[in-house]
C-alpha cells in the first residue's frame, strides 16, 4: 500500500511538471506580477482615509500588525515634497531677508557711541543656561536637518560611506542632546518667565517697529523688550512641542499606532522648520545686526548707552537698586 | 568663554548620561519583542555602518 501511494506522488509530479512544460503560459497566468499588482492597487486605493489592513501578532508589539496603511502614502509624500518646500521657504527665506535687512538697513549702531561704562545684563547662570540651550540647539538643528535633507544635500557630494558615517553620530547627537535641551529649557523658563509676561509696553514697542527700522527712535523698554519676549515664547512654545514630539519619535512604542507616530513625525519636522528660521533671526539681532548686543551673552555685561537706548527703563531700574552706573554716559570719542 | 566651555561640557555630560541610563534600563528589541512562541532575530549591530 505505502509502495503504490508513493508511485502514485511520483505520477502526480511527473503529470504536473509535464502539463507546466506542455503549457508554459497557463502555468504562469496564477503568478502573474503585474496583474497582481495592478488588483493590488485597486485594492489599496479602495482603502479610505484612516482605513488599514491589519493581521494577528503573537510578539509584544502589537504596531507590527499593521501590514498597510495606505495614509503612509500621504506621510512619504509629505516628507518627499512638502516638507522641503517649508523648510525651503522657512529657512532659506529668512536668510534672505535678513540679508535684505542687513543690506537695506545697515549694522543698528549704538547712537551715543561706546560710553566704556557698562551695566551687568545676564548673570553666569544666566548665560550657562542659554548657552547650553543655543549650544545643543545648533547640534539638534544640524543633525535634524541632515536627517530630512541630508540625503538629497550631502549624500551627493560625500558619498555614501562618508554620509552614513556623519548620520550615524548625527542621530545619536540628536537623540541624547535632546535631554540637556530640555532641561536648558526648563531652566530658561523658570529664570526668565518674570520678565516675558507681556505687557501695554509691548504694544507701544511694536507699534514703533521697535526703533530698528530708523534711527533715532527708541521705545522704552524693561529688561525685555516685545521682539525678545517674543523669541522667549517662540523658544518656550516651540521647544515644548519639539521636545513632545521628540519624545514619542525616541520611543515610538509610546503613541500605540502608526498614524499617531507619522502625526507626530510631521509636527516635529514642521515646528523644526519654523523654530529654525525663527533662531537664524534672533541670532542674526544678537551678533551682526546690532553693535554691542552680543555683549550681553559674550560677556554678560553691555554698554550703558547701549542699554539706555534699548531698554531704559530697565536702566532706571537697576540705577534705582544702585546696580548701575548712573549719570549721563559720555558719549565715545572715536579713535583716529 | 568659560561659561561657554562650562556649558558644553555640561551638555555632554547629561547627554552621554543619558545614553548609558537609557542603554542600561531598555532592552535590545529582539529580546524585548520576542515570547516563546515567536523569536525576533537579533538585528547585530548598527545596520549603517559596519561593525
Amino acid at each position: 500500500m505505502p509502495g503504490s501511494l508513493s508511485t502514485l506522488k511520483v505520477l502526480c509530479a511527473a503529470l504536473a511538471l509535464l502539463f507546466v512544460v506542455a503549457h508554459p503560459a497557463a502555468a504562469q497566468l496564477s503568478f502573474k506580477p503585474t496583474a497582481e499588482a495592478v488588483q493590488e492597487d485597486k485594492l489599496l486605493n479602495a482603502l479610505k482615509e484612516g482605513d488599514k489592513i491589519t493581521g494577528r501578532v503573537s510578539i509584544p508589539d502589537k504596531m507590527s500588525s499593521s501590514l498597510i496603511q495606505p495614509a503612509g502614502r500621504d506621510w512619504r509624500d509629505f516628507q518627499r515634497s512638502t516638507l522641503p518646500i517649508i523648510g525651503g521657504v522657512a529657512i532659506i527665506g529668512m536668510l534672505a531677508v535678513l540679508a535684505i535687512f542687513l543690506m537695506v538697513r545697515g549694522r543698528i549702531r549704538i547712537e551715543g557711541g561706546f560710553s566704556g561704562k557698562t551695566i551687568l545684563r545676564f548673570a553666569s547662570f544666566e548665560r550657562f543656561i542659554h548657552w547650553l540651550t543655543a549650544s545643543c540647539f545648533i547640534i539638534l538643528a544640524l543633525s535634524g536637518l541632515n536627517i530630512s535633507f541630508g540625503r538629497m544635500l550631502i549624500l551627493p557630494l560625500f558619498g555614501p560611506e562618508a554620509f552614513s558615517t556623519m548620520s550615524g553620530y548625527g542621530k545619536w547627537a540628536h537623540n541624547y542632546l535632546a535631554f540637556p535641551f530640555m532641561f536648558g529649557l526648563v531652566a530658561m523658563f523658570l529664570i526668565w518667565i518674570k520678565d516675558n509676561i507681556p505687557g501695554k509696553l509691548d504694544l507701544q514697542w511694536i507699534k514703533q517697529g521697535g526703533g530698528i527700522l530708523a534711527n533715532g527712535k527708541h521705545p522704552p523698554a524693561k529688561r525685555f523688550n516685545a521682539g525678545q519676549k517674543g523669541i522667549f515664547w517662540i523658544v518656550i512654545i516651540g521647544g515644548v512641542l519639539m521636545s513632545l514630539s521628540g519624545w514619542y519619535l525616541l520611543f515610538p512604542y509610546i503613541p500605540g499606532d502608526v498614524t499617531t507616530l507619522q502625526i507626530w513625525t510631521v509636527i516635529h519636522a514642521v515646528i523644526a522648520m519654523l523654530f529654525i528660521a525663527a533662531m537664524l533671526a534672533h541670532i542674526y539681532i544678537g551678533s551682526v545686526g546690532m553693535e554691542g548686543a552680543f555683549d550681553a551673552m559674550g560677556t554678560g555685561e553691555v554698554d550703558l548707552n547701549w542699554a539706555k537706548e534699548h531698554h531704559a527703563l530697565w536702566v532706571e531700574e537697576e540705577q534705582a537698586k544702585g546696580q548701575a552706573p548712573s549719570g549721563t554716559a559720555p558719549r565715545g570719542v572715536p579713535a583716529e | 568663554m568659560k561659561v561657554f566651555l562650562a556649558a558644553l561640557a555640561f551638555a555632554a555630560v547629561v547627554a552621554v548620561g543619558t545614553a548609558i541610563f537609557l542603554g542600561g534600563i531598555q532592552q535590545q528589541s529582539s529580546s524585548a519583542f520576542s515570547t516563546s512562541g515567536a523569536r525576533v532575530g537579533d538585528p547585530g549591530n548598527n545596520l549603517m555602518v559596519p561593525g
